[in-house]
C-alpha cells in the first residue's frame, strides 16, 4: 500500500525539470552562494571575535561594507535557489525502498541535516536583518555553529553525489541532439525517469493519485487511457492520437510532422527553460528589490529592504538608540569627559579640549552586520594623535569602553592596525553637524573596514593595553 | 573518484563535528533544545507543507498548460514563482514590523502595502497574458502549442 503510494507519487512528480542535470545546475549555484556566505561570514565573525594572532586589512576602507553586503545579498539569493533545488529533487524524498542499507541511511540523514540546517540558517538570517528574534536560541552563536554544520553536510553531500555531479556537469553530456535528458543509471541518480515512469500507454494508477493525474491530463474519469488527450508537458508520448486536438488542428496538419524524438525534446527543453526562467526571475526580483540597502546601484529599487539609505538622524540609519542603550542622561551630562589611559600617563578631555587637539575629516562607511551600509563624512581626532597625548605608540592595542550600561559591545577591543590608521577617529561630527545623540554623542569611534557594532558609540574611556 | 569521495566525506564529517562542538560549547543545553525543535520543524514544514503546496500549484499549471500557449504559461509560472518568493521574504518583515521596530530607521516602509502593490502588478501581468493569449489563440484558431510546468 505504502509502496504503491510512493511509486504513484513519484510518477506524479516526474518532470522534465526534475532530473539530475537540473539538480547539478541549481546545486552549483547554491554551492557558490553557500561558500560566499560561509567565507564572508567567517570574515565577519573573526573581525568581531579575533583569535589573538589575527590582524586585518584596513584598506580598502569599504572592504567590510562589500563583504557583508555580499553575505546578506547572497543569503537572500539562496532562498529561491534553495526552493528550486528542493523542488528539483523532491521525488527523491519518496524513493522506494526508503532506505537501501546502512550507508544509504547515513546519506539520507546527512541530507536531512543539510536541508534543515540550510532552511533554519537562511530563514533566521533573513529575519535577523529585520531585527526580530522570535526563536528560543541565541542568534549569533547558533548562526556561527550552524554554518560549519551546513558546510560540512554540503561537503558530504557533494561526496555522495560526486558521480552524478561529474556525469551531468556539462550540458552537452546531459542532453541528446533533440534536447532530451540522457538518463544514465550507472551514476545512481535517485530521480525518477521522465517519460518512463508513467508512459501514456500505461493505465493510470488506481485511487486518489490516479484520479488527480487523470484530472490534470483531462482524461475522462472512466477511461483508463484510450481516448485521453494528455497535457503536452506531462505526457511524453502523446503523438498522433486519433480524435485528439492534434488531428483537429489544421495548421499543424499542413506541415510535415516532426519526428517523435524532436517533439519530445522540444517539449522537455521548453519546460526546463520555463522553470529556469521562473527561478531566475524570482532570484533577480528578490535581490534587486532589497539590495538597495547595501549598494548604490540598487537604491532606486529598494522596495523591500529593512533599511533605507539616507533615512535617520543626519541622514544615516541607527541600530541602537541612546534610549535603548540607557545613556540618555550620561551622554548629555555637562561634565562628560573622555579618559585616555596610557602605559604611564592618564589624561581626561572635555569635548572642547578634544576639539582643540585638532580635527580631521574622513569619509568612512557604517557597515552593519545585518547588511545595510552607508557612506558618511566624519570629523574628529585621530586615534593615533590621541594616543600620542598619553605617550603611547600609534600601533597600540586599545580597549574602548562605552557609557552603555549593558550589551555585548559595551567594551570594544581594537587591534594596532586600526589604532595606527590615519582614518581611525574619535568622531565628534557627522555629515557636517554635531554628532546626533543616537549616533553616539558626545564622541564615538569610526574605523576603516570594521562592522558597525565595533564603531563604539557614547565612549567614555580609551585604555592602552600594550 | 573513490579517493576523492572518501577525502570529501572525512572532511565534511570533521567540519560538521566542529560545528556541533561549537554549538554545545557556546549555547546552553536548554537553548539547544529550542534549536532542535526549530531544525526538525524546518524539515517538517518543507516536507509536509511546502512540497505538497508546490506539487498542487505545479499540477494546476500542468492542467492549465493543456489550454495555454507557451509564452502565456511561462509568464504565469514566472509570476507565481516570483510572487511566492517575495511573499515568503516580505511576510516575516511585516510580522517584524507589527512586532515593533526598535527605532524608526528599522523596517521603515509600509511593507504590507508594498507587497500588495507588487503582487497586484504581478496579477495584472498574469491576467493580461491570459487575455492576450486567449484572444490571439482564437484568431489563429487554436494553433497547437507546447506547454511547460514547474513540476
Amino acid at each position: 500500500m505504502l509502496r504503491r503510494l510512493l511509486g504513484d507519487s513519484r510518477a506524479v512528480l516526474a518532470s522534465p525539470n526534475r532530473n539530475a542535470r537540473s539538480a547539478v545546475v541549481f546545486g552549483r549555484l547554491l554551492g557558490i552562494a553557500f561558500v560566499i556566505c560561509f567565507g564572508t561570514g567567517l570574515f565577519s565573525h573573526f573581525l568581531q571575535d579575533p583569535l589573538p594572532w589575527m590582524r586585518f586589512p584596513t584598506r580598502p576602507t569599504q572592504l567590510y561594507q562589500f563583504t557583508q553586503g555580499l553575505h546578506i545579498t547572497a543569503g537572500i539569493a539562496i532562498i529561491p535557489l534553495l526552493f528550486a533545488k528542493l523542488n528539483t529533487v523532491m521525488p527523491a524524498l519518496l524513493q522506494d525502498p526508503p532506505v537501501r542499507g546502512p550507508l544509504h541511511l547515513l546519506e539520507r540523514l546527512s541530507i536531512a541535516v543539510f536541508v534543515s540546517a540550510a532552511i533554519v540558517q537562511v530563514g533566521t538570517g533573513l529575519v535577523n536583518t529585520y531585527q526580530w528574534y522570535p526563536w528560543p536560541f541565541p542568534f549569533r552563536q547558533v548562526h556561527y555553529a550552524l554554518s560549519y554544520v551546513l558546510i560540512g553536510s554540503l561537503v558530504i553531500h557533494i561526496a555522495t553525489k560526486l558521480p552524478v555531479i561529474v556525469r551531468y556537469w556539462r550540458a552537452r553530456d546531459s542532453y541528446d541532439a533533440e534536447g532530451r535528458f540522457v538518463r544514465d543509471d550507472t551514476v545512481g541518480s535517485e530521480l525518477p525517469p521522465y517519460g518512463l515512469a508513467h508512459p501514456a500507454s500505461a493505465p493510470y494508477p488506481r485511487g486518489l493519485v490516479g484520479r488527480v493525474m487523470r484530472w490534470v491530463d483531462g482524461a475522462p474519469a472512466a477511461s483508463t487511457t484510450g481516448g485521453a488527450e494528455p497535457s503536452r508537458a506531462s505526457r511524453p508520448d502523446d503523438e498522433s492520437r486519433p480524435g485528439g486536438q492534434d488531428a483537429a488542428d489544421p495548421a499543424r496538419n499542413l506541415s510535415p510532422e516532426p519526428s517523435l524524438g524532436v517533439r519530445a525534446g522540444r517539449r522537455e527543453r521548453i519546460a526546463r527553460r520555463g522553470f529556469f526562467a521562473g527561478v531566475a526571475a524570482a532570484t533577480a526580483g528578490v535581490v534587486v528589490l532589497t539590495v538597495g540597502q547595501s549598494s548604490r546601484l540598487g537604491e532606486p529599487f529598494n522596495v523591500f529592504a529593512p533599511r533605507q539609505r539616507g533615512r535617520g538622524p543626519a541622514g544615516l540609519p541607527v541600530n541602537r538608540t541612546a534610549r535603548a542603550a540607557g545613556v540618555l542622561a550620561t551622554a548629555t551630562a555637562a561634565d562628560w569627559t573622555l579618559t585616555v589611559v596610557g602605559p604611564r600617563l592618564t589624561r581626561t578631555f572635555s569635548r572642547a579640549e578634544l576639539v582643540a587637539l585638532g580635527m580631521t575629516e574622513v569619509a568612512l562607511p557604517i557597515s552593519c552586520v545585518e547588511g545595510w551600509s552607508q557612506m558618511a563624512r566624519w570629523k574628529g581626532i585621530r586615534m593615533r594623535d590621541l594616543l600620542a597625548t598619553v605617550q603611547a605608540e600609534p600601533s597600540s592595542e586599545v580597549r574602548v569602553t562605552s557609557l552603555e550600561r549593558h550589551g555585548g559591545y559595551r567594551i570594544m577591543d581594537m587591534g594596532p592596525e586600526y589604532a595606527a590608521d590615519p582614518t581611525t577617529l574619535v568622531a565628534l561630527e557627522l555629515n557636517g553637524a554635531t554628532l546626533d545623540l543616537d549616533h553616539g554623542f558626545p564622541a564615538r569611534i569610526i574605523a576603516p573596514g570594521r562592522p558597525g557594532v565595533l564603531q563604539t558609540k557614547w565612549i567614555e574611556r580609551i585604555e592602552v593595553r600594550s | 573518484m573513490r579517493a576523492t569521495r572518501i577525502v570529501l566525506v572525512v572532511l565534511g564529517v570533521l567540519v560538521l563535528a566542529f560545528g556541533a562542538y561549537v554549538l554545545v560549547t557556546t549555547v546552553k543545553p536548554n537553548r539547544i533544545g529550542g534549536l532542535a525543535v526549530w531544525l526538525i520543524a524546518a524539515v517538517v514544514l518543507h516536507d509536509a507543507v511546502l512540497s505538497p503546496f508546490v506539487v498542487l500549484v505545479g499540477l494546476g499549471l500542468r492542467r492549465a498548460g493543456r489550454a495555454l500557449r507557451v509564452w502565456v504559461l511561462v509568464v504565469v509560472q514566472t509570476a507565481v514563482v516570483l510572487g511566492s518568493v517575495l511573499a515568503l521574504v516580505v511576510v516575516p518583515e511585516i510580522a517584524a514590523k507589527a512586532h515593533g521596530a526598535k527605532n524608526p530607521t528599522v523596517v521603515p516602509f509600509d511593507y504590507t502595502g508594498r507587497l500588495l502593490l507588487v503582487e497586484g502588478v504581478l496579477l495584472v501581468v498574469v491576467v493580461a497574458a491570459l487575455v492576450i493569449g486567449f484572444v490571439t489563440a482564437r484568431r489563429s484558431a487554436g494553433t497547437v502549442v507546447e506547454s511547460t510546468t514547474i513540476s
